[in-house]
């Protein structure tokens, strides 16, 4: 009796899957690729919410607590939310700088560095812009920084990862070859967002933006800065409004009705508008909205 | 024939190689003359740099700038206005709860007029890889005190968290909570009762597992000294044990609740004092930065008292129950009614005059609360108590509240 239940221990403890956790849906399908059947992924964020204000939900502690691994995003996006969860989950696997922690911003050039930090310019982003997960050619980086961490993680398995990778990598090299042709189809490159979520595609495709419908980063919007940016954009002949899903919609629209502008809701996340539930539709959403 | 030529042709090569390895060695040579040109000149220009910074180094050899502990700061301050004046009000009593002390601890919102409650001072820092560091200097118009200061493990297996030093206990739902993070300024009438403005908190440790479960569910035991005289304070030797399990569960993406049953035992100067309490939240996210939160909790002290006329035991129990609407990133509203259910005490006499109504102990508080931005809040408050008795008389207090909350530097993520 005590020799199969050895066994059975055993063999749970030889197949069991890992645990991967991420902070948010696009890292999840990342990993998802790269680890195939071999990963369990757990997403903490829904992709509906603003990612820097996800609900600490005691119930995330649930699904921290048996991780072997921590996906973040990084840059600051998840410090409004994650720490105080990671300290109270009693895992010792993903505590910043455990073997089982990997923060991705750490693999990625960050843009828009501010100089000088101060919260009197809102809550920005003092260690850069974290919004990269919207330009669709930090995908490579991204799997293949997961990978490498996965065969680190699981070493039997680094084999069957490295494969999962290069079948990935090629599939989206083909996806961005496409892709990258669609984009130079697009003529209006003449933007204003609310927040800066898009700043990586802007600067990838040549899009420049021409502020924000947020006065500063985090506070909202006010009717001075409303009017300001309606005159930059009638300056400039900027007709396109960024809209994520999490913020309110009235100012956009009010701009739009003033400007003749077309206001366009872009999921800044897999899965944050209807339809955009994998890496191709999600990035596809984004593009075929921008350039209509 | 043949030989000839290609003899000849050799010659020749070797005759031209001849000359073009003239050439070369003189351009080797040129080279090498460049080379150490350019390492002397660097060999100055190196010499010339450490001169200058043997002459005037500044930087520091053993700078630790990037292992500064994260250091936050909040102020809490209040423009008051209340129907009862300030010295009647700090012989307020609560019956069968808190005799009248005017020279008791009331550290928040004490005066009509305008009051500086505090700057807490707050600092986090990761230790090493086995322990992090937390501490808070609560700094009072009058005093500074050590609200908390203890270590927690980062790297126990099985689950585990061990903290030791002096903190406040996670008894409850509020109790490990800061004034700061209250939904109102005041603290729940029950709380205030048994445990006074600091709640349970003492020097002690605590021990958290848990459980391997899809479903939340946490254990956890305190050991503490027991100094709060409200309810223990016999501190011959170390006296309060605290248990406590607490679980959620997610009825929706949206909908979570989260309960917990707490239990307490402790020393008083005339016996046992034990504590119960049993809390359930319910939160409903209504849209990005929109929620309703529905918070309640139920306390009970049974307690040893010797009187006069012999043992016997105090029984006192309350509730509170609020309901806050988070209505956008800015506004919100809530209100909250606090009850004593129960409250069957050896001798009332101490509290009130006899005759004094002391029954039907309860208070509601309603607010309203901007907060132009994630770190600064302005709320208004209203409270109409009545559960106090102002020299000798049973009397309602009534009071609005203007109070700014700022939190400034490094600051704790938002708790659930
Ligand atoms: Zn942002």
């Amino acid at each position: 009796m005590k020799k199969i239940l050895l066994s059975v221990l055993m063999a749970t403890a030889v197949f069991a899957n890992i645990q991967v956790d991420t902070t948010y849906a696009t890292f999840g399908e990342i990993v998802k690729k790269v680890g195939g059947d071999k990963v369990d992924v757990v997403v903490l964020g829904a992709s509906k919410y603003d990612p820097h204000f996800i609900t600490p939900k005691p119930s995330l502690l649930a699904k921290l607590r048996n991780a072997d691994l921590l996906v973040i995003n990084g840059a600051g996006l998840e410090i409004g939310w994650l720490p105080p969860l990671i300290k109270s989950a009693n895992n010792a696997n993903i505590q910043s700088g455990a073997k089982g922690f990997l923060d991705i911003s750490h693999f990625i050039p960050l843009i828009d560095k501010p100089t000088t930090v101060s919260r009197g310019f809102g809550d920005i982003h003092a260690e850069g812009n974290p919004h990269y997960i919207t330009d669709p050619h930090m995908v490579p980086t991204i799997a293949k920084v997961i990978a490498k961490k996965l065969s680190m993680i699981d070493e039997a398995n680094a084999g069957k990862y490295n494969t999962n990778l290069a079948k990935f990598l090629k599939e989206w090299d083909v996806y961005l070859k496409n892709f990258d042709a669609k984009m130079l189809t697009c003529k209006d490159k003449k933007v204003i967002q609310y927040h800066e979520l898009f700043n990586y595609f802007l600067k990838e495709y040549g899009f420049t933006s021409y502020g924000n419908i947020e006065p500063l980063p985090g506070v909202s919007p006010s009717s001075k800065h409303t009017i300001e940016t309606l005159n930059t954009m009638e300056k400039n002949g900027v007709k396109i409004i960024l809209q994520d899903v999490y913020h309110e919609r009235k100012t956009a629209d009010f701009i739009a009705a003033k400007s003749g502008a077309r206001v366009v809701i872009l999921p800044h996340e897999m899965g944050a508008v209807s339809g955009t539930d994998t890496l191709e539709t999600f990035y596809g959403d984004i593009a075929s909205q921008i350039c209509k | 024939m043949k030989k000839i030529v290609s003899l000849s042709m050799l010659a020749s090569a070797i005759l031209f190689a001849d000359s073009d390895l003239d050439q070369l060695k003189l351009q080797i040579q040129q080279l090498q003359e460049k080379v150490q040109n350019i390492e002397k000149q660097n060999a100055q220009k190196e010499q010339a740099s450490i001169d200058a910074k043997v002459a005037n180094d500044t930087s520091s050899s053993f700078s630790q700038a990037a292992y500064l502990p994260d250091i936050g700061l909040v102020l809490d301050m209040s423009a008051l206005s209340r129907n009862i004046d300030n010295t009647a009000y700090l012989t307020q009593a609560m019956p069968g709860f808190l005799q009248s002390d005017p020279n008791g601890d009331f550290p928040f919102n004490k005066d009509n007029g305008f009051n500086l409650n505090y700057a807490e001072v707050s600092m986090h820092s990761v230790v090493d890889p086995y322990f992090d560091v937390f501490a808070v200097f609560h700094i009072h118009p009058t005093a500074i005190e050590v609200e908390e200061a203890y270590v927690r493990t980062r790297a126990l297996p099985y689950s585990l968290l061990v903290k030791a030093g002096k903190f406040k206990s996670d008894f409850g739902r509020i109790n490990a909570k800061h004034q700061h993070s209250w939904a109102f300024s005041s603290q729940p009438l029950i709380y205030a009762g048994l445990f006074g403005p600091d709640g349970i908190s003492d020097p002690g440790v605590q021990l958290q597992w848990i459980a391997p479960t899809n479903t939340y569910l946490m254990a956890g035991v305190e050991a503490m000294q027991g100094t709060n005289t409200q309810s223990f304070g016999n501190v011959e030797r170390n006296n309060l044990y605290i248990g406590y399990l607490k679980s959620s569960v997610d009825l929706t993406d949206d909908i979570s609740v989260l309960g917990g049953i707490s239990g307490v035992t402790g020393k008083n100067p005339n016996g046992n004092t034990n504590v119960y309490g049993a809390d359930l939240t319910v939160r409903a996210e209504l849209g990005n930065y929109s929620s309703l939160v529905w918070q309640s909790e139920y306390l009970k002290r049974d307690m040893d008292n010797n009187m006069t006329s012999g043992l016997t035991k105090d029984k006192q129990a309350g509730v509170y129950s609020e309901l806050i609407y988070n209505i956008d990133e800015n506004w919100a509203t809530g209100a909250r009614y606090d009850r004593i259910v129960q409250n069957d005490v050896g001798d009332m006499s101490l509290y009130a005059p006899a005759g004094v109504n002391t029954n039907n102990l309860d208070r509601t508080t309603v607010m309203l609360q901007y907060k132009p931005f994630e770190f600064s809040r302005l709320r208004l408050e209203y409270t109409d108590d009545r559960s106090k008795i102002i020299d000798g008389q049973r009397k309602n207090i009534q009071e609005v509240m203007l109070n700014l909350t700022i939190e400034a530097g490094s600051h704790g993520a938002h708790a659930y």
